[in-house]
């Protein structure tokens, strides 16, 4: 089991009124799986994966990483563990539009103090194995959608990471470099990265091993 | 990382040109502007301190009070430094006299304009290097010269001069130089280009001068033994003027107050003038401006960064969620920030030392030879870089580090009010600050112009000033320049409006009848000089030529002096007696009051009399026309009549306000400084208004969709800027009338602060600020709306 959430309640008090952002979810991931999250707008699929990556605090249950309960750590621990296990892919990419190609995907390595060395070769392997290695000197405005969201995931799984989450990583792209990238979960699924994907899209949908619908918080 | 760090910041100072570009231009201006301050006030600071026994040395100086009023700041009377030296704390004196002595050696001749006279132990007690002779004995004998190095370059060329003979005064006594010393520091409160011995003086000029008590000499410095109660020493001089000149004090009613002042303390701190002269005031206001400025430039940074923040955000976002500290983000924000003051840094030093020539002309002297000669101050200068860096970063850097992810890479994020309020204090403090410096330069501007434009009482216009040195046959040169074709009027005399004159013991019958003893200022004059200087006559005569006995007997007064001696009207002082200087006869005439001396100073009463033998000045009224060729005429006379000495000459009306040297550099100073201060805090608007326009293109886009007029959009985003400048210009206004009231109290004549003073000011500050905003807002309202709300 790689991850469990128990109970889960996110609100904001709007008004005086409690507005549920999310309400009662349970969810158990295993190591390899494939989610797909689906809903309406504003159903609560970005909040949830936020808290799944650590990103956002909710108000009460219980949410289990690894067996370390999320809930009662301190945020240098919290911060300590996302940081070694998971790994983000964003719609928009959130490339840092100043770097290059190279420098995006080397970046997480600088936080987590990896020798020089070692980051040239970890990145070397990365832009070998997405077929980038002649884009690696160009900045994020001069690649297509595509290819920035390549980056992007690249970026993400520098650090080897067990859980990519992925919020509409194709929401931007056209059909064919979306089908594209979701070739590129499915073979890293295949190697055993567990994926949890934010999607609007049926057919994405199908790439994952389930499905979570939410309604208004609610998992249905 | 530090590697990713710096390509981050080269990268984005490389993108956002104009925003770097303010940002480091002007902290390099606030820098330079500071830093050429500080090499002033440390240039200023550094009198004298070459000195080694500083701190022991005292100047001697002796208020004296007559019975109408105190006159501060003379030299001690002759006698007073050899017999002080009785005294167990006093281990030297020196007495120091500045003078214009004639110097001849072969067929060169120079007017040393920067003569010293000295006693023996100038050179032990203070440390001024001597190249050549020995200190103990250089000055000892009479007519011993020595010669500066660059002096004795001019006289001896690359001989030795030691020993050699030069003459000395009008009368060419012969004298050796028994010395060379170093040229004397800029930053020397004494000045000169030559020291004769005093003993010159004391032993063969005026012999018995050590014991006259009664005739004030040249200041006096003291060396005083180590330890020495400095109070205590001058308590005893009440006690030692009594015993050796108690009757002569009261047979001339002058008591004098000996006070002893720390060497260090002489060039800015006392009011009772000297050889060179500084003021603390100046020291003070130049600090305060500096960081002022250095203020404003800091404030343009921190405004320009956390109003840029938004843009940053997203890289804040991703960076954390990729997994960076807070720290770390805050170390990478404050990095970059030092990097722009140390770009600064670089450019502050190439514009300082391109800048450095001017501004040392603009101080009157030089500073400093090239801002490198003391690597301390560039050191000092760096780390001060560095700090601004650090402190301008920190704001900025907790703020952007502590954005949060899920927030800012949601989609667009405005970081609408948050840190506004600071935003918003810093500019009106930027703008406070620019304005009270407008203010300051519109009042000290309109005090100089109140006195050039004054009516001073006698005319200053075409009145050309030959300086004769008292030569003897100045008499001869006066009558051959009046019999000149083109020359109107000629005057010989003591002193001319702005040279300063002496003051006298006098004894004048008073209204009641009794001789009444006052000090008056004393101009000796001939017959031409009322009618040339075209002074006005308010009761009585005249001096002329067709009474005999005006040349001795007959003294004219000022309206201010015959008040001072009780009379009512001018007409009741006319054939009353007067004893002055030996001399004794009758008031044949009064003056209106004109302004001999600077207005700074209330008109002082005055008393005119006829002595050829004092006459000094020769004045010309020359015509308008031909100026040039009048001159050169006038020049050739002076060589045919006094071929042996320079000739030299101004123009009464820029002597005259040369005693204003200083207010106008001042003026000049703070004029330059509020141009930086408004440029600077311009510049940070001008940045600040870009930004929030771009923040808000979104609203003018809708707005505009809805119907908004471009005037109103334009009032809509310079609205909240004018606001602040006006709430700046109500916070200046009280705060710069307050120091300016103050500065004015300097001049005895002084001009009023109109309203119209803040009006000018604020309108001032208002338009360039509007200037500044609408130029920003013009091109966001003129815009089309569907393109800003296209990218939305």
């Amino acid at each position: 089991m790689l991850l469990e959430i128990k109970d889960l309640f996110k609100w904001v008090n709007s008004g005086g009124n409690r507005i549920f952002l999310l309400n009662d979810i349970e969810l158990t991931i295993n190591e390899g799986d494939f989610i797909s999250i689906m809903g309406p707008s504003g159903s609560g699929k970005t909040t949830l994966l936020n808290i799944i990556g650590m990103l956002d605090d909710f108000n009460e249950g219980e949410y289990n990483f690894l067996n370390e309960p999320v809930h009662t750590l301190k945020e240098k621990y919290r911060a300590n563990l996302y940081k070694e296990y998971i790994g983000f892919v964003f719609q928009s990419y959130h490339l840092i539009d100043e770097l290059t190609v190279y420098e995006n995907i080397e970046t997480p390595l600088l936080y987590k103090n990896y020798k020089s060395s070692e980051r040239k070769s970890l990145v070397a392997d990365m832009l070998d194995r997405f077929n980038i290695v002649g884009k690696k000197d160009l900045f994020p405005s001069q690649l297509s959608g595509g290819q920035q969201q390549i980056v992007g995931i690249a970026r993400a799984l520098i650090s080897n990471p067990k859980l990519i989450l992925a919020d509409e990583p194709t929401g931007n792209l056209n059909s064919k470099q979306g089908e594209e990238i979701m070739n590129l979960f499915k073979e890293l699924n295949d190697e055993g990265v567990t994926i949890i994907q934010v999607t609007h899209s049926e057919k994405n949908a199908t790439y994952g091993s389930k499905i979570i619908n939410l309604l208004d918080g609610r998992v249905v | 990382m530090i590697r990713n760090y710096f390509k981050i910041a080269i990268r984005n100072l490389w993108k956002h040109k104009a925003f770097s570009f303010i940002n480091i231009f002007g902290l390099s201006v606030g820098m330079t502007a500071c830093f050429l301050i500080f090499l002033y006030v440390n240039f200023e600071l550094s009198y004298d301190n070459f000195h080694l026994k500083e701190d022991r040395i005292y100047r001697v100086v002796a208020d004296i009070k007559t019975p109408t009023e105190t006159i501060n700041g003379n030299g001690p009377s002759w006698a007073v430094p050899p017999h002080i030296s009785d005294f167990p704390e006093v281990s030297a004196t020196v007495r120091v006299l500045s003078d214009v002595i004639l110097f001849k050696k072969d067929n060169l001749t120079f007017n040393e304009t920067e003569s010293l006279w000295a006693d023996a132990d100038f050179f032990t007690v203070f440390d001024y290097k001597l190249l050549k002779g020995n200190p103990l004995t250089v000055l000892k004998e009479p007519f011993s010269i020595v010669l500066s190095e660059s002096s004795a370059k001019k006289y001896f060329g690359d001989d030795d001069p030691i020993g050699q003979v030069i003459q000395i005064t009008d009368d060419a006594f012969p004298s050796t130089v028994t010395g060379i010393m170093e040229d004397i520091p800029v930053n020397s409160q004494i000045q000169g280009d030559v020291v004769i011995s005093m003993t010159t003086i004391t032993k063969k000029f005026a012999e018995g001068v050590d014991n006259q008590w009664g005739n004030y000499g040249p200041f006096a410095y003291l060396l005083l033994k180590p330890g020495t109660n400095v109070e205590g020493l001058e308590s005893k001089f009440p006690a030692f003027l009594e015993k050796w000149s108690g009757k002569e004090m009261n047979k001339t009613q002058m008591f004098p107050t000996l006070m002893l002042e720390p060497l260090k303390d002489v060039y800015l701190k006392s009011d009772r003038g000297g050889f060179v002269t500084g003021n603390i005031k100046n020291v003070y206001v130049f600090s305060i401006v500096a960081m002022l400025i250095l203020l404003i430039a800091c404030i343009n940074f921190v405004n320009l960064t956390t109003a840029r923040s938004s843009e940053r955000a997203k890289e804040v976002g991703i960076r954390k969620v990729v997994g960076a500290a807070k720290f770390q983000l805050a170390r990478q924000f404050i990095g970059e920030s030092v990097l722009i003051s140390l770009i600064a840094f670089l450019l502050t030093l190439i514009v300082s030392s391109l800048l450095l020539p001017s501004f040392n002309q603009l101080a009157g002297k030089t500073i400093s030879q090239g801002i490198f000669d003391t690597p301390l101050y560039t050191l000092l200068l760096f780390l001060t870089a560095i700090g601004i860096g650090l402190l301008a970063g920190i704001y900025p850097a907790l703020i952007l580090s502590s954005f949060k992810p899920t927030t800012v890479l949601k989609g667009r994020f405005s970081t609408g009010t948050k840190g506004s309020f600071l935003r918003k204090s810093l500019v009106i403090s930027q703008f406070t600050i620019s304005i009270a410096l407008i203010i300051g330069t519109i009042v000290v501007y309109s005090q100089m112009s109140y006195m050039g434009n004054l009516d001073l009482g006698f005319k200053k216009d075409q009145i050309l000033v030959v300086d004769t040195n008292s030569d003897k046959n100045r008499d001869i040169l006066k009558q051959a320049i009046s019999d000149l074709s083109n020359i109107k009027n000629v005057s010989l005399s003591s002193s001319v409006p702005g040279t300063g004159n002496p003051s006298a013991y006098s004894e004048i019958e008073n209204i009641k009848g009794d001789l009444q003893v006052a000090n008056l200022d004393l101009y000796f004059v001939d017959f031409d000089y009322i009618s040339l200087f075209d002074i006005q006559l308010v009761a009585g005569r005249p001096f002329s030529r067709e009474f005999k006995t005006d040349n001795t007997q007959a003294m004219v007064l000022n309206e201010a002096a015959v008040k001072m001696f009780g009379y009512s009207s001018p007409e009741q002082a006319i054939g009353k007696r007067f004893k002055q200087w030996g001399r004794e006869g009758k008031i044949i005439g009064v003056i209106k009051d004109f302004h001999f001396q600077s207005l700074k100073n209330p008109i002082k009463p005055l008393s005119m009399r006829i002595e050829a033998d004092r006459h000094d000045y020769l004045s010309i009224n020359v015509p308008s026309s031909n100026l040039a060729s009048t001159i050169v005429t006038v020049e050739k006379e002076w060589k045919k009549i006094i071929p042996n000495k320079p000739f030299s000459y101004y123009f009464l009306d820029e002597f005259f306000s040369r005693q204003y040297k200083s207010e106008e550099q001042f003026g000049k100073l703070f004029l330059n400084f509020a141009l930086l201060a408004i440029f600077l805090s311009c510049l940070g608007l001008l940045g600040l208004a870009s930004y929030t326009t771009m923040q808000r293109t979104k609203e003018i886009g809708i707005r505009k969709v809805m119907g908004a007029s471009v005037s109103s959009i334009l009032n809509l985003l310079s609205r909240d800027f004018l606001k602040l400048v006006v709430i700046s210009f109500f916070v200046a206004t009280p705060v710069s009338w307050y120091f300016m009231q103050k500065w004015l109290m300097d001049f005895a004549y002084r001009t009023n602060i109109g309203w119209w003073v803040f009006v000018v000011a604020g309108v001032i500050a208002i338009l360039i600020a509007l200037i500044t905003v609408s130029f920003q807002a013009l091109k966001a309202a003129i815009a089309n709306p569907i393109k800003s709300l296209k990218t939305e």
